[in-house]
């Protein structure tokens, strides 16, 4: 597992393939974009969590593959773990992360920001195609753990982003 | 500070803050001539519109290059004018200095020329520039919501380069 690839080029083709989905395959329709975004989420982090749980036992509880998440799978795949953990001990944890990899160099333009509300939303809608992936990822994970479960994703504080796991019951 | 964007209108300048910036103003140019990015710092005269003074300083650096490389006693060969190098190779002029201001200009392989106006006693500015660029690739070319070719709206990099101009002396 001793491989390396450059991060300028997962930048490069994450950005591609949100652009790729959003303008050009579904465009005109951020929803199915999103869907489909996440659905390759969904698989690439179904094998990932299969390659990075590889010796390790079972997982008692849902709060052990919580923090699995946070700690050993957030690190390969960021090369930092999660910043802050919170549940509310029925099912629903909120994971966040103080200076999320893949946003850390978004920004949107800064003379709009006085604006009328409508541009500052067309930037967040934007903005908020480049969560869909990482959201797939933890839900995929998570389900090849056995934990069925919904994620999304909250970036009113950038850098810093929230993903909030529902667990189905 | 004002903030040139390209060919449009700039919005009502605010009132001048000449305290805590030692640079006067920055042209960024594509390989084209279209200016991408026109930050002023502390610029007291006007001669020209927005569109002309762009015009005028490509043009003139455009001429500068290759006088200067026509002009070299210490090679040979003939070189291929238009066609950019990397900073250090072949024959380029990196700054010129008049009694009241100086500018240094670098331009990289893919044409993208960076130009600063700075006070006349500033010291060789061509790490700085290297460092400009450098900042230049992280924000901009890596922000996903920047289209290449188009005048540079992104928050984090003028925040950064308005920090690091700050800091050169």
């Amino acid at each position: 597992m001793g491989r390396e690839v450059s991060e300028s080029c997962v930048d490069s083709l994450l950005t591609e393939m949100v652009s790729s989905y959003c303008n050009r395959f579904y465009s005109n329709k951020p929803e199915l974009a999103a869907r489909r975004i996440e659905a390759i989420g969904y698989q690439v982090g179904h094998q990932l969590s299969e390659r990075y749980t590889m010796e390790r036992p079972r997982f008692t509880d849902h709060l052990e593959a919580i923090k699995f998440i946070c700690k050993d799978f957030w690190s390969e795949l960021f090369k930092k773990q999660i910043d802050n953990l919170k549940t509310n001990h029925r099912g629903t944890f909120v994971l966040q992360d103080n200076k999320f990899r893949w946003l850390s160099r978004i920004s949107t333009d800064p003379s709009t920001e006085n604006g009328s509300q409508d541009p500052e939303s067309k930037a967040a809608q934007a903005m908020s195609m480049y969560l869909y992936f990482p959201c797939g990822i933890i839900r995929g994970a998570l389900s090849n753990l056995g934990i069925p479960c919904a994620v999304s994703a909250d970036m009113s504080s950038l850098p810093a982003c929230s993903f909030v796991i529902r667990i189905k019951a | 500070m004002q903030f040139f964007g390209g060919s449009d209108i700039s919005p009502s300048p605010p009132p001048p803050t000449a305290s805590g910036h030692n640079a006067h103003m920055m042209y960024i140019f594509n390989r084209s001539g279209i200016c991408l990015l026109y930050r002023e710092w502390n610029r007291p005269l006007h001669t020209l519109n927005a569109q002309q003074d762009h015009k005028l300083m490509f043009g003139l650096l455009f001429s500068l290059k290759s006088l200067t490389a026509k002009m070299d006693p210490t090679s040979a060969d003939k070189g291929n004018l238009g066609v950019p190098q990397l900073p250090g190779q072949g024959c380029s002029f990196h700054s010129f200095r008049t009694n009241t201001y100086k500018l240094s200009f670098m331009e990289t392989p893919s044409g993208m020329k960076i130009i600063l106006l700075t006070h006349p006693r500033t010291g060789d500015l061509r790490e700085s520039l290297k460092y400009i660029y450098n900042l230049y690739v992280e924000y901009v070319v890596k922000n996903p919501l920047y289209a290449p070719g188009t005048p540079i709206r992104c928050d984090l990099f003028n925040t950064s380069l308005d920090q690091y101009v700050r800091s050169i002396s």
